[in-house]
């Protein structure tokens, strides 16, 4: 029974960063449970697990426009643009 | 680790401020190490204040066990009993309580308390000897204390010499592997005996009548009246006027009450702590914020805080000292009720940006003590000649004014070196010494304006001649020819945004004299603001210390730069410098923190706005809302439509609550509002007098709404309700309590979020009876059609197009309601229904066994007991009515009131009373309002208000209500709607509570099924048998004797007997728990010994609840205060504690449950169950924390914990 959870769970991990793989050089929105809750930006790289993101629109203005690198258990939320499908909002100060 | 104490209660004479203002019949704890030396340093210095003279801080670590040896020197039995921590109450209550042993010790004894620090946090201690709330009591004057129990593993030392320390308010904490931090302990008391230098009671110099009662800060205070007297006389800065220097080091050096020192960053905690007797403060901390509950990161942030008598709260600054942008200079911390902040309860806290080794000086010559830096941070630089740091380097001179800051006036002065050496490279108007705004963030700025104009507050014409507000410079022209309706000023920015605001003062030089007030020369005007990052310096909007004076002279222009780091609430901003004398004719305003990215439009027209009290905001993620911002105000000072002063004080410049109140300079007082049939049931209704003039707050059916409630003056506590919504309390946290009530003071800010479910009117107020009575109460108006002048939410849907014509005013009652017409918004067909019949009538209530009673109580009870209850078989008690989640609770309400057992066949109601009585005969119809519940407002809210049809009842009528029990609330207020002037103070409340689904209730001596009652036991297949207790508090009552004479409390119920008492209207009535009062003058006559009043072997068991239990098992406490008063109560369980918020287990501990006003609701958990952590049975007094004036008028009883088993209380199985 171990056995067979431990298989869901790594397929379940090995989904989602095969997902991630495919959408390098997409945009992402990606909810997190820890500081600072929220990225959007284009994914750059999956080294193992986790993802690398250039984030153009976090929570804190300070934060923004640098690769952040986030675990893929630390992400509750995401959402990859592709075309065709609905466009993640542009986010701007001011608007 | 045991940690021994001995503490000696000694009578001393307490000096509190170097103008030789003293307390001659002091008492105080002293540790007995400290007590001679604390006599001696008394003797010679009779009129200089003593450092030891303070209110006995002694600290120890969790798991401690501290053992107090009490020598009690003063002339009466006294005690000391701890609040927050575990004991055996039969050993160490410090009181007299029921059946336990008394644990107070007579004139020259001793006695040992074992106390068991289970829990970090403040442990408040006081005696429970003497709780008159006269001159002749304990507390009240000054015998009070903390023990402040640290992390485990903690030490401590003195902040000046770095050597441990036994005992003193101020100390470095230290752990071996958590950061250092400061410790501050701040005492706030009240009402506290002073004399001044030549023995008699201090006078105003304006007024030349006596001055405001104490109001201090650690057994200090540094009223204006005697810095003012300075000025008078020509000692200092005889160009100004007072209130625009009372807190200027510059002209008059440091005060007496608390600096509490530290560097740039140091960690630091403030415990605040209420050992006062009456006023509910509000502490308000310039420059820093911090999380409402320090133990719940999600908790609100806030930085100002109401607190009640004998109440605590840890304040821990949000990046320790001078907040995230490390600002440096001096950051005021003060009540912020203003005639308390002017009597001088208010004290500084000095930032420091170099190194205080003791050789330095302030400017006036005063030495600064040295402070040793954390040993944990970084040394800060030792000061030179080019930068000696702060205070140093602003070019002031003592005996006049604080400088006017650098670049930040508009034709002003550029900086000097030594300022250029201290400042910032990219120094700018508004900040100079700190940079508040990070990284080149967006900029908004505005132009705004102080003005003063006539402010109209209804169509009765009651108004303010000297309206006094801020008005964006681009609205001057309108707001000044009416095109434009004045409004407080709100400006809305999304988060992360840099805001520079310049600020014209346009002020008339002096505020002139009236019925009111006395001429004052309110030259200066500045906008000091909460909660945003900023420069203290030169950006504060006030004149603080040794900071500069950052206000605008009339005719100037002032630039300050604040920073909106995150999103916050509205955050308050107001006048600093004149704040006392104008700020009450509407000078404050808010701005908005939203979202980042939020858009802003005028909820009309669409159009693109920055400004208002009501926008729609729209958001790229998140959903779209309605923004509505509310400020509630008192002590506003009008007019009638005659010219008359409506309650002006006794004489003008008095504080003596003078005039009425507004909610956005407006007020639509209920005596205008009694229609042809004059009926009060009809008061709120739109049919029948229009809608009020007050804010209606307008939505759609299913919008996400915002209210930003905040108060704009002056002094008093309110009560905010909105009737059939509800919101988190902590609104970012998933776990949160939900609440639909708010106490509010002055410079406090609220967001509540939630979702209008269903289309109607629902009614919000400040729900105390006088404040409604005023016209405190408005609409929120959702509508289930589109409407012209309405946006549809951005992100919503567009609404159908109207079908039928709006409602309009047509001067008739409405048609009853049809609550079976429709189901509340989250019930479905199907849900299984618990049905109950209540009537409502008039009975006499019983009080008490000495025969006070209340002839002409009217209450609510079940059908069932009518009977029993008339013919005297049952005294009635509060109606508690239950139900489960899921369950759809239909109550069908009876009236059977009758016009000839009202007290008062002239329709006016004395007593007890509110301002500007008017006639405003009884309604005979009745309703039953809950909070919290789910139900469609239009049918089963219980009142008539807005276009809604009339969901009242008059004699014989029935309706019946329908609520769908939506969540576990547990304690859901209850009460009358149909007149609140007239029936709630005789009894119309109750509570509903709302359980887990599957329980069941039962008689806790029979163990039978009941359906109602405040005791019972419930019982739930998978959840553990508990008692549960519903405790009402409530005030504001009318009772009589035994032989049928009024009784007037507060007066009556004093002891010893007065011939005269200062009381507020909001303070007549009598009051107690669930229809019971054990008033102590009754005993008192019996048995003249204070210390013996609690004691139930001397007068038997109070006629307030005794609620029994066997140590260890379950309980809760539900508790609430339907009714009716604003003087806010705290509640305090002696030897419990609970979670601040039942639904959180993050939540902090606390065995007090603070300023308890009309709507409020509480669930306590008691922790360890029964007798606490440790089980200790005994008996446990329940009772208010307010020494003036609730204990001694009644608001008291026990929680009585049995060790064996009694045959009449059946044990709850395990």
């Amino acid at each position: 029974m171990a056995h067979r959870s431990n298989n869901v769970n790594a397929a379940h991990d090995n989904a989602l960063i095969d997902h991630f793989f495919l959408g390098i050089g997409h945009k992402v929105l990606v909810l997190s449970p820890s500081y600072p809750f929220v990225f959007i930006g284009e994914i750059l790289g999956v080294a193992d697990d986790i993802v690398e993101i250039f984030v153009e629109t976090t929570h804190f203005p300070q934060l923004e426009n640098r690769s952040w690198f986030i675990h893929i258990d630390n992400i509750e939320v995401f959402y990859i643009e592709r075309e065709g499908a609905p466009k993640i909002p542009k986010l701007n100060d001011m608007c | 680790m045991l940690r021994k104490y001995h503490i000696v209660a000694i009578p001393i004479r307490i000096v509190v401020n170097t103008f030789g203002d003293h307390n001659p019949n002091g008492r105080i704890y002293v540790l007995k190490e400290n007590e001679q030396k604390a006599k001696d340093l008394v003797k010679k210095n009779p009129f200089t204040p003593v450092d030891l003279i303070e209110p006995l801080t002694i600290r120890a670590n969790e798991g401690d066990t501290v053992e107090i040896l009490f020598e009690n020197q003063l002339n009466f039995a006294a005690g000391m009993h701890f609040q927050e921590i575990d004991y055996n109450v039969l050993t160490s209550d410090g009181a007299d309580a029921g059946f336990n042993p008394d644990t107070t010790v007579n004139p020259g004894e001793k006695i040992v308390y074992t106390l068991y620090a289970t829990r970090e946090g403040t442990c408040f201690f006081t005696d429970l000897g003497n709780v008159s709330s006269t001159e002749e009591g304990s507390s009240v004057q000054g015998l009070f204390g903390a023990l402040l129990v640290q992390k485990r593993g903690s030490s401590w030392t003195d902040p000046i010499t770095g050597r441990p320390l036994n005992s003193g308010l101020y100390a470095d904490i230290h752990h071996p592997f958590l950061p250092s931090f400061r410790e501050y302990a701040w005492f706030f008391n009240d009402e506290m005996e002073i004399k001044d230098l030549t023995g008699n009671n201090p006078l105003n110099p304006m007024t030349n009548q006596e001055a405001e009662s104490f109001h201090g800060v650690n057994l200090r205070y540094e009223p204006a009246t005697n810095r003012k007297r300075l000025i008078d006389e020509g000692v200092v800065c005889p160009d100004c006027d007072g209130e625009e220097v009372h807190h200027d080091s510059w002209v008059f050096g440091d005060p007496a009450t608390p600096i509490l020192r530290g560097y740039k960053g140091d960690p630091a905690i403030i415990r605040l702590i209420h050992a006062g007797v009456k006023e509910t403060h509000v502490f308000h901390y310039h420059v820093h914020t911090w999380l409402s509950d320090p133990s719940n990161t999600q908790s609100e942030i806030v930085d100002a805080q109401s607190i009640s008598p004998q109440s605590h709260y840890d304040v821990q600054p949000l990046y320790g000292l001078g907040s995230l942008q490390g600002a440096i200079g001096d950051a005021i911390i003060h009540c912020h009720l203003y005639p308390h902040f002017a009597a001088g309860m208010w004290g500084i806290n000095r930032v420091f940006d170099t190194l205080q080794d003791g050789s330095q000086c302030y400017p006036n010559g005063e030495p600064i003590a040295a402070l040793q830096p954390l040993p944990d941070r970084p040394e800060p630089p030792r000061p030179t000649l080019e930068r000696p740091g702060f205070p140093n380097f602003i070019p002031g001179k003592v005996g006049l004014k604080a400088p006017r800051p650098p670049l930040g006036i508009v034709g002003g002065r550029d900086m000097t070196e030594m300022e250029r050496n201290a400042a910032i490279p990219n120094a700018r108007p508004g900040a100079v010494f700190v940079d508040p705004c990070m990284e080149d963030p967006a900029v908004v700025e505005f132009n705004v304006s102080a003005i003063e104009m006539p402010l109209v507050y209804n169509k009765q014409g009651w108004h303010d001649p000297k309206g006094r507000l801020y008005v964006f410079d681009e609205e001057l022209d309108d707001v000044l020819s009416g095109k434009k309706e004045p409004e407080p000023l709100v400006f809305h920015v999304p988060a992360a945004t840099c805001i520079r605001l310049n600020l014209t003062n346009r002020l008339p030089h002096v505020l002139d004299g009236d019925a009111f007030q006395l001429v004052t020369r309110a030259y200066e005007v500045g906008f000091h603001i909460h909660f945003v990052k900023f420069d203290v310096l030169v950006t504060d909007g006030a004149n603080v210390g040794w900071n500069y004076d950052t206000s605008a002279l009339p005719g100037e222009t002032i630039q300050y730069e604040w920073y909106a780091d995150t999103e916050l609430k509205a955050f308050f901003l107001h006048d600093h410098l004149f704040a006392n004398a104008h700020q009450q004719h509407g000078v404050f305003g808010a701005g908005v923190i939203q979202p980042r990215f939020s858009q802003f439009f005028d909820s009309r027209t669409g159009e693109e706005v920055d400004h208002g009290t009501q926008v729609t905001v729209s958001h790229p993620l998140i959903p779209d809302y309605r923004d509505l911002t509310l400020y509630v105000h008192d002590f506003a000072l009008l007019f009638n439509k005659d010219g008359c002063p409506i309650q002006p004080p006794e004489y003008p410049g008095s504080d003596d609550d003078p005039g009425v109140f507004g909610v956005n300079y407006k007020c639509e007082p209920l005596q205008f509002r009694l229609g042809k049939d004059c009926d009060p049931a009809y008061s709120f209704s739109s049919y029948v007098h229009g809608d009020p003039v007050t804010p209606i707050l307008r939505a759609y059916e299913g919008d996400s709404i915002r209210i930003r409630l905040l108060q704009g003056a002056h002094e008093e506590s309110h009560s905010f309700n909105v009737h059939g919504l509800k919101w988190s309390q902590e609104r970012k946290d998933l776990n949160s309590d939900t609440k639909a009530q708010q106490h509010i003071g002055i410079s406090e800010s609220f967001t509540f979020e939630m979702e209008v479910p269903y289309s109607g009117d629902y009614l919000w107020a400040f729900e105390t009876e006088e404040d409604v009575w005023l016209g405190t109460w408005g609409l929120i108006r959702a509508y289930d059609e589109l409407v012209d002048d309405l946006i549809v939410l951005p992100d919503r849907a567009c609404l159908p197009p109207r079908s039928k014509p709006l409602p309009t005013k047509t001067g008739k009652p409405p048609i009853r309601a049809n609550p079976q017409a429709s189901l509340p918004p989250y019930a479905f067909p199907g849900t299984p229904v618990r049905k109950y019949d209540v009537v409502a009538f008039q009975t006499p209530i019983i009080y008490n066994s000495y025969g006070d009673h209340d002839p002409f109580g009217i209450v609510f009870a079940l059908a069932e007991d009518v009977e029993d209850i008339l013919s005297g078989k049952k005294n009635p008690e509060p109606l508690v009515l239950r139900g489960n989640v899921g369950d759809l609770v239909e109550v069908s309400l009876t009236s059977m009131l009758k016009k000839e057992l009202f007290p008062y066949p002239d329709g006016i109601h004395p007593y007890p009373p509110v301002k500007e009585q008017a006639f405003y005969p009884p309604s005979l119809r009745i309703s039953l309002h809950t909070n919290l519940l789910d139900y469609d407002v239009k049918t089963s809210s219980g009142e008539t208000a807005g276009y809604n049809l009339d969901q009242t009842v008059g004699p014989g009528e029935v309706i019946t209500y329908r609520w769908y029990v939506d969540q576990q609330y547990g304690t859901c207020a209850m009460w009358d709607m149909a007149d609140l002037r007239n029936h709630r103070s005789f009894g119309t409340f109750g509570a509903f509570i709302a359980e887990s689904r599957f329980t069941s209730y039962h008689d806790p001596y029979s163990l039978q099924p009941v359906k109602t009652g405040t005791n019972v036991v419930l019982k739930h297949p998978t959840l553990p048998d508990t008692r549960e207790f519903v405790m009402i508090m409530h005030d504001g009552v009318r009772l009589e004797d035994k032989n049928g004479q009024l009784i007037i409390d507060p007066k009556d119920g004093v002891i010893p007997e007065v011939e005269e008492l200062e009381v507020d209207t909001y303070d007549y009535g009598s009051r107690g728990f669930n229809y019971r009062t054990e008033r102590l003058i009754n005993r008192y006559r019996e048995l003249p010994e204070m210390s013996k009043l609690f004691s139930s072997e001397l007068f038997g068991d109070p006629a307030t609840p005794i609620f029994e239990a066997y140590p260890g098992e379950p309980v809760t406490i539900r508790l609430t205060n339907p009714a009716e008063r604003r003087r806010a109560h705290t509640f305090h369980l002696h030897g419990h504690a609970w979670k601040f918020d039942s639904k959180d287990l993050d939540s902090m501990v606390q065995s007090f449950v603070g300023h308890l006003v009309a709507g409020q609701t509480e669930n306590l958990r008691l922790l360890g169950g029964a007798g606490s952590t440790y089980h200790f049975p005994g008996d446990y007094l329940y009772r208010s924390g307010n020494v003036r004036w609730d204990i001694e008028l009644g608001m008291w009883g026990i929680f009585r914990v049995h060790d064996k088993l009694k045959p009449h209380l059946p044990r709850l199985e395990d």
